[in-house]
């Protein structure tokens, strides 16, 4: 038995791996494109970030205190400065309103009187949110007012300005497992984006190795030879999920690689050294056990199917599926804690990853997934061997 | 043991829409064959003969278990298709212009892929493929895709696949089909000489002139009927003319006539 499906798998597998056409569409290509697209992602958002770091800022001002002047000058604003005319003003507002003017910042006259005779005085400020630089530049402004009002009121009133602190001598305020909160950032990530590869590795080629055989009147030579229809179908399954991982490594590959530009700017720092050999290979089990299960859903697909076409359609409402599972634990990157979740194929796999990641892996579940993911395939392998054995299906017309 | 024998099989098939619009009729089930018996024994090659639509590639797809019959039974070398059909399709080697092979690899590469699928040990699959690969002409091309090679070559690769573990039992469906007259001759050759190793043959085909030269035993299927299945000879003996088209004809009439009546 274990002669014929190696057979089959040999032969399944040589033929992706003999095709340069193939292997660049389902091996490199994936990886290749995630790389390539979060890198452009990455650099695109990298150089808004530097564009408006760089831009320099023009700000109109009227009645400005002394001792704010003097304290903007101290932080190397990358500005110019302009005095406002009143007389002009309903044409500044338009210059704001086309982005050629950032902000506008108007003091009252007798700001520095109001303020020293306790009087409430109101600064006004202009900007038009919908322009980049502006939006910047009345961020940047609106920080150092704050820090000036601060300075204002405290020379006025003393420690008494506060009311009350927070954390000023706390040292252990904040608490943080940093490798977990990393973790936590990739159970955000990668269980959706990890479904979504193995299943598009896998059906890249399922339909081609299953519904082509039959469109092509391949499958038909096969099944005149004695090997049994299991066989067949445990081969095919086996070889497809090899590829499958190989295309899904791919795109994994391509997305770790583009990490540090996706990143570029943002000054975080994201590592998977946060994980132990022992995390690997639970997170490879429940990848092996989670590519079957898929292969094996293509696979019937495929089996059903009359023409790759059908089967490539047929697959797509499953494909969505998986999507919105992995979408579903997205935000909230936790896994769930009932047990029969881990019953559920693929959203038991997406549950499981997610524990891995952040290292909350209870055995049970782990376990649960492993062999209800497995007696998946089995349940597969014997409808698809009943689709092989059924006449109707394999040579309906 | 090591006869052919086809047990007053029937096999229908649902009609579709589509299909019941090209047969032209409103039934929705197409007795495909109906009842059909023979045998065919070691050492003959047993022709089977009729227009299309007769029935002839149902019968043989029943043989090769691609399909089981309703009804009725088909032991070959005393395995029964409807109960040891993985047995069958160790003893058979089948030949149709429905078996194709994958564009992909290479008639060298199928021919082995096929013959470790039939359990045989590399080094006879090796002898195998010298032999039968040079006796068809398929040397020149043996490294080339399959889907490179003409119909032609296609159709010598698939020969030579389907008798990759030396069959007892070789049932051709239309083997002569898209060949050139050399290759169409060193097939037919080939099956005179499958047959004194005391092979069992069976052959399907619509060209009288092969039925006439090669068979020794043949059979003509009528809508789903046999109609006539004796030795060549006799057969045709029956008729006035002695000639096989005639008596192909006069049944296909024969037929319509009671068919109409």
């Amino acid at each position: 038995m274990m002669k014929n499906i190696a057979t089959v798998f040999r032969k399944e597998f040589y033929r992706v791996v003999s095709d340069k056409r193939l292997i660049f569409t389902t091996i490199l290509l994936p990886g290749l494109a995630i790389y390539l697209m979060y890198s452009f992602l990455g650099g695109a958002m990298g150089n808004e970030f530097e564009d408006i770091q760089s831009h320099e800022m023009i700000v109109y001002v009227e009645n400005v205190p002394e001792d704010f002047s003097d304290y903007l000058d101290t932080l190397d604003l990358n500005v110019i400065y302009t005095d406002y005319v009143p007389s002009e003003h309903d044409e500044l507002l338009d210059l704001i309103l086309i982005g050629e003017v950032d902000l506008l910042l108007r003091f009252p006259t007798t700001f520095n009187s109001d303020i020293d005779g306790g009087i409430l005085s109101d600064v006004l400020t202009y900007y038009n949110p919908g322009e980049k630089y502006s939006e910047f530049s009345y961020g940047v402004y609106m920080t150092e007012l704050n820090t000036y009002r601060q300075s204002v009121a405290y020379d006025r009133y003393g420690e008494a300005f506060y009311v009350f602190t927070t954390d000023i001598n706390n040292d252990e305020h904040i608490i943080i497992d940093e490798d977990k909160a990393i973790g936590q950032g990739f159970a955000m990530l990668l269980p959706m984006l990890i479904i979504m590869f193995l299943f598009s590795g896998a059906m890249s080629i399922g339909p081609d190795s299953i519904a082509g055989e039959k469109e092509r009147g391949t499958i038909a030579t096969l099944l005149v030879t004695p090997v049994k229809r299991s066989e067949i179908a445990i081969g095919k399954v086996l070889s497809l999920s090899v590829i499958s991982l190989f295309s899904a490594s791919s795109s994994f590959i391509g997305i770790i690689l583009s990490l540090p530009k996706l990143l570029q700017g943002t000054g975080e720092e994201i590592s998977m050294n946060i994980y132990s050999m022992g995390d690997f290979v639970m997170l490879f089990t429940v990848l092996l056990a989670t590519v079957l299960v898929i292969v094996g859903i293509i696979s019937i697909i495929s089996a059903y199917a009359k023409t790759i076409k059908e089967a490539s359609m047929l697959i797509l409402p499953f494909y969505f599926l998986s999507i919105v599972m992995g979408m579903s634990t997205m935000f909230s990157g936790e896994a769930h804690s009932n047990i029969f979740i881990y019953l559920i194929p693929l959203y038991n796999s997406i549950n499981i990853i997610i524990s891995i990641l952040t290292f909350e892996v209870v055995a049970t579940q782990y376990i649960l997934t492993i062999v209800s993911s497995l007696g998946y395939v089995v349940i597969f392998i014997i409808i698809l061997n009943k689709l092989f054995e059924s006449e109707k299906i394999m040579f309906s017309k | 043991m090591q006869t052919l024998e086809v047990r007053n099989i029937i096999k229908t098939f649902k009609l579709s829409k589509k299909q019941q619009k090209l047969e032209k009729t409103k039934e929705k089930l197409k007795v495909a064959v109906n009842d059909l018996s023979f045998t065919a024994y070691p050492g003959e090659i047993f022709g089977l003969l009729g227009p299309n639509g007769a029935g002839k590639t149902t019968c043989l797809r029943a043989i090769s278990t691609l399909i089981k019959p309703d009804s009725g039974d088909i032991i070959v070398g005393g395995s029964s298709v409807v109960k040891d059909s993985m047995d069958v399709r160790g003893k058979i080697g089948f030949l149709t212009s429905e078996l194709k092979l994958e564009d992909h690899f290479t008639p060298s590469y199928l021919f082995t892929y096929f013959g470790k699928l039939h359990g045989i040990d590399e080094e006879l699959i090796e002898k195998r493929k010298t032999v039968l690969f040079s006796r068809f002409g398929i040397d020149d091309f043996r490294e080339v895709k399959v889907g490179d090679l003409s119909t032609g070559m296609k159709q010598k690769a698939s020969i030579a696949i389907s008798l990759v573990h030396n069959p007892e039992f070789v049932i051709f469906d239309e083997p002569t089909n898209g060949l050139d007259v050399l290759t169409a001759r060193s097939v037919t050759d080939y099956l005179v000489e499958l047959k004194h190793e005391g092979k069992t043959v069976i052959l399907s085909t619509h060209i009288l002139s092969v039925v006439d030269k090669l068979c020794d035993k043949v059979g003509i299927i009528i809508n789903g009927k046999m109609k006539i299945c004796d030795t060549l000879e006799n057969v045709k003996k029956s008729h006035p003319s002695n000639d096989l088209e005639e008596i192909f004809f006069d049944l296909i009439e024969e037929d319509e006539l009671g068919g109409n009546a």
